[in-house]
């Protein structure tokens, strides 16, 4: 047995430690231990706040999923102020999601999970020949030949395709080899390469990949266009509570939206089409194929026991969140738990999740037995009722400044565990194809052609795999490929609602602000919201509650949270905890395999810790929680 | 790991070394001339320093942040993040984008500073906490302070990356629970070059490290930011600059004002106290910057910017010479109108090194 630590995770948003014990002689992990191991405060610092600015505040949360909670903070305040949004504004912030998603899961397959699969120390074995006829192969065996509606068709021809000619990958792996030779590595410096698991990929999937790495790394930019011309800038675009701030008009000579700012958009939401469609979905699939084929179906975990989702993309605007309205016309109604889906879709158990579910005490609470934090008395915590007092512990060899190991039997992470029933959840793409494949596959709905496409693609990846659903997908390799399906179905989300969009402004409705309750002498003296999004990482949601036009309270339960939680005693293990459980790790001193399965979940880690307070005050009046 | 042999070569040299044609590098330094914001008859100078300064490796850590700095760095087109990671600079400690993880990683940190003292460049991103002896933010079972405080001592210069790292950003706002602290706080006497901006405009933080790379220490203000980049407000280089000489001023957002494009200062943009590229550069090369897409600026390069709040009210009532008030009125003199933008402007410069003398001040500060 060999304790082994891997600190800091690499390739992720935040500050994670992992420390895992390895059975050498049979690669078993026997304990696993996740520690987010840093935390801010901001939930303090947005105290007193104007809930007019609580998005800009809550927004730097996270910089790499950037938008997605300045999106749920909007969401909330006019969920606590009754403020419905007009119908563009509602398109707007759909399109910013879409693109946001498309361009967070290319991002994280090519430049944060590519390295753990691909080595560009491998490439240099590649015949620069058969590389080229190996993209033609991949693009005509692996496209998935699925689209959204397109009413507006504005993409005449492939502008971007992949390269295949010999020149290109030859010139590609000099610069490769030139840079391996130099010894100076830059950022592929000191890594595993020589671990076994890169040698699974023949060497032209290695220098293919590396080539796209590159390739998207110089394009991802423009997969989010949409996010200046609405928002101004990424990282962090700009929103308004009531709207967006991007006026629209057709007439008038300095608007922020006209016709051309709608084409940069439009460019780019097509570009989006594109990237998924000729690189993202066919190298994952490639790749993804080969791994099946040799059994590299781990790091499951509790995916298949338990996943949990909140739904997304109002299809026209609504009233509220809290009083479910908001969960009426979805276009993509993931928002459920479902129980077993590893035992095959038919036996799944599923349970609704919406507005009312959010608001009820009896579903969620917070349990803190392993993380570095006290309650006053024994048990565990609703949310409502939460507090948060500090008792960092230290660790269990080592000082509080210079750890070695953590403990697992105490406290040893600033995330705290968050349980639905008693029982921890995965959050997520996998989890979100999960729910949305159960509530279909067992008639609980008619499908909106975004769950049609869900289910179309999931059914074509089994047959590509020859493996049922519930074989492949709660796994290391069906989280990372969910993602990628995602990512096909939000391109075409984006060019969906930028044809109502563009159909609902043809109309003569220009407005993207409803400013009839900006003015806080509008307010009520007490309110409370709830603000949800379906993240890239997963089910998202910000709790507010406001006092005198002021922020008395504000809360947010995120994706990394549910994912990175430590253990609870009764529960069990958290999903990065089980998952690497469920993986065998070949090289104790080079555990490639952790970092692999810890990046299937794209780990936020900056999100997950942001919650807790210095000074051991109470930080939740209302401890809101969007499972509650 | 492969050792370098390469260290403190020229940029020139490294070109060659990787097969770079000498026309591909005098096309390098004249889109570089451009990028740096230098005029033609600079190119020689770029040239030159190509070809003589010393590559140093560069490492990358991260405190308190939210990672969007990095997000902003490989946003760069132009130049492309690509190419200054693959060719320009030696990135060889970075945990978002590089390949190596845990012990390995932290074993090369700690061999390219043994290896290369007083020649690496260290970027920091993120503010340090300090309270309870920085538990708040450990990597590698360590607090980030120790690592900083490590790094620093024998980096060439340090490089803050983004708001959080030049002031102490968001963490650091009232009540900052973790005591966090700019990196210049931390670092002592170390050269150090302060890039805010949350986050910075990608070619304002990818320019600022490669003008290091040609030229060395670039020329800073009293807040040790590059000038480049940090010498115009974005009121000084806006687009709607021109509305609020005239008095045209957005009342509510999306009114008619609002798609027209008016001057956004009565609905808070703190462009006059905002001394950014945004204006001027833009962000994405000219695709866009907040004001363009209808949003206030929020000074988000400023110091402690953070506690400014509430955003959506305005900057103060400058009162005018000659009884003409203030922007509620200005617009209504038709022909005092242009003298009483440029005399609010004026004030407002006042104002504003007003308000830097007054940085230390973190609560309750209000606009008015």
């Amino acid at each position: 047995m060999k304790r082994i630590v891997v600190d800091p995770i690499n390739r992720i948003e935040g500050h994670l430690r992992i420390e895992a014990v390895v059975d050498e002689a049979g690669g078993r992990v026997t304990e696993a231990l996740s520690s987010g191991t840093a935390w801010r405060g901001l939930e303090l610092i947005l105290q007193n706040r104007d809930p007019r600015d609580a998005w800009l505040y809550a927004q730097r949360f996270c910089g790499v999923c950037t938008t997605v909670h300045a999106l749920a903070s909007v969401r909330a305040v006019e969920d606590a102020l009754g403020i419905a949004i007009p119908r563009n504004a509602s398109y707007i912030r759909n399109i910013i999601a879409a693109t946001q998603t498309v361009q967070d899961h290319i991002i994280h397959f090519y430049h944060l999970h590519a390295l753990d699969w691909v080595s560009p120390v491998a490439a240099l074995k590649a015949d620069p020949a058969a590389t080229g006829a190996l993209q033609n192969a991949i693009l005509e065996k692996y496209r998935l030949p699925l689209a959204g509606p397109v009413e507006l068709d504005t993409a005449a021809f492939p502008h971007n395709p992949p390269r295949a000619t010999v020149a290109y990958f030859r010139d590609i792996q000099a610069k490769v080899r030139r840079i391996v030779e130099s010894g100076q590595l830059g950022l592929f410096a000191a890594h595993w390469w020589d671990h076994p698991d890169y040698a699974l990929l023949p060497p032209e999937v290695h220098l293919l990949a590396v080539a796209h790495y590159l390739t998207m790394l110089d394009r991802q930019r423009e997969l989010v266009d949409a996010h200046l011309i609405f928002g101004g800038k990424n990282p962090h675009p700009h929103y308004l509570v009531g709207g967006m701030p991007c006026s629209i008009s057709m007439s008038d000579m300095n608007a922020p939206v006209n016709s051309q700012r709608l084409a940069v958009a439009d460019t780019s939401i097509n570009f989006g089409i594109e990237a998924v469609n000729y690189y993202y979905l066919p190298d994952l699939l490639a790749i993804g194929h080969i791994y099946a084929q040799k059994g590299m179906t781990d790091g499951g975990g509790i995916a298949g026991t338990l996943v949990l989702g909140c739904g997304e993309y109002p299809d026209e605007t609504y009233s509220g969140i809290a009083s479910n309205d908001y969960y009426k016309n979805l276009l993509l109604r993931s928002n459920g738990v479902v129980e077993n889906f590893a035992q095959g879709v038919a036996v799944a158990k599923y349970h609704d999740l919406t507005g009312a579910d959010l608001a009820d005490p009896a579903v969620v609470v917070e349990g803190v037995a392993h993380a570095w934090y006290s309650y006053p008395q024994p048990g565990d915590r609703h949310p409502w009722s939460g507090v948060t007092k500090p008792q960092f512990t230290g660790p269990k060899e080592g000082t509080r400044t210079d750890w070695k190991f953590l403990d697992e039997t105490g406290k040893y992470s600033w995330v705290k565990t968050p349980k639905w029933r008693g029982r921890l959840a995965e959050v997520g793409p996998l989890a979100r194809y999960i729910i949305v494949y159960t509530k279909v596959r067992q008639g609980l709905m008619q499908p909106t052609w975004a769950e049609k496409m869900i289910v179309d693609q999931i059914d074509a990846v089994s047959a590509v795999l020859g493996l049922p659903p519930h074989a492949w997908m709660p796994t290391m390799l069906g989280r990372t490929a969910c993602r990628g399906l995602e990512a096909q179905v939000s391109a075409y989300i984006g060019k969906y609602f930028m044809d109502k969009l563009v159909k609902n402004i043809r109309n003569g409705d220009t407005a993207v602000a409803n400013t009839a309750k900006f003015d806080p002498a509008t307010w009520p003296k007490e309110a409370r919201g709830i603000g949800v999004h379906e993240a890239p990482r997963g089910a998202l949601g910000h709790w507010v509650t406001i006092k005198n036009a002021r922020i008395a309270n504000y809360q947010a339960v995120v994706p990394s949270t549910w994912n990175a939680c430590p253990r609870d005693d009764a529960a069990g293990h958290g999903p990065y905890e089980a998952a690497l459980l469920a993986t065998r790790v070949k090289v104790a001193d080079k555990p490639l395999e952790i970092l692999k399965v810890i990046h299937s979940f794209d780990p936020c880690l900056a999100c997950a810790t942001h919650l807790y307070n210095a000074d051991g005050e109470e930080v939740a009046v209302v401890r809101t929680d969007q499972y509650a | 790991m492969i050792e370098s042999k390469h260290s403190g070569e020229t940029l020139w040299a490294l070109l060659k070394r990787r097969a770079v044609s000498r026309r591909d590098f005098l096309k390098t330094c004249a889109a570089l001339t451009g990028m740096l914001g230098l005029p033609p008859a600079a190119l020689p100078a770029v040239v030159a320093a190509a070809e003589t300064k010393p590559l140093p490796p560069v490492i990358w850590l991260h405190g308190h942040e939210c990672t969007g700095c990095d997000e902003a760095f490989i946003r760069s087109q132009k130049p492309l993040a690509s190419d200054i990671v693959l060719n320009l600079i030696s990135l060889e400690d970075m945990e978002v984008l590089g390949a190596a993880a845990g012990e390995a990683l932290e074993r090369h940190h700690h061999e390219i500073i043994a290896k290369y003292p007083g020649k690496y460049l260290l970027l920091f991103e993120g503010a340090v906490p300090t309270a309870d002896g920085g538990v708040s933010c450990m990597v590698g079972g360590k607090p980030i302070a120790a690592k900083l405080r490590a790094a620093a001592q024998n980096a060439a210069a340090v490089v803050a990356v983004g708001s959080c790292a030049a002031w102490g950003g968001i963490q650091a706002a009232r009540p900052n629970p973790t005591g966090s602290v700019a990196v210049s706080e931390i670092v002592g006497s170390r050269p150090l070059i302060n890039v805010p901006g949350c986050p910075p405009i990608p070619e304002v933080l990818t320019g600022t490290v490669m003008h290091y790379v040609l030229f060395g220490m670039p020329p800073l203000d009293s807040k040790r930011r590059p000038l480049q980049f940090f010498g115009n407000r974005i009121h000084d280089t806006c687009y709607r600059r021109a509305f609020f000489d005239s008095g045209m001023f957005v009342e509510n957002f999306d009114d008619k004002g609002a798609k027209a494009g008016w001057c956004l200062y009565k609905v808070g943009c703190r462009g006059p106290v905002a001394y950014n590229q945004c204006g001027s550069m833009r962000w994405w090369n000219g695709l866009s910057y907040p004001i363009q897409s209808g949003a206030p600026c929020v000074a988000c390069a400023a110091d402690n910017f953070w506690d400014t709040d509430p955003f959506h009210q305005r900057l103060p009532n400058i009162s005018l010479p000659n009884t003409i008030a203030t922007a509620d009125t200005i617009g209504l003199v038709a022909a005092g109108a242009t003298l009483a933008g440029v005399t609010a402007h004026g004030l407002l410069s006042v104002a504003q090194h007003r308000r830097h003398k007054e940085k230390d001040r973190r609560e309750g500060e209000q606009n008015e």
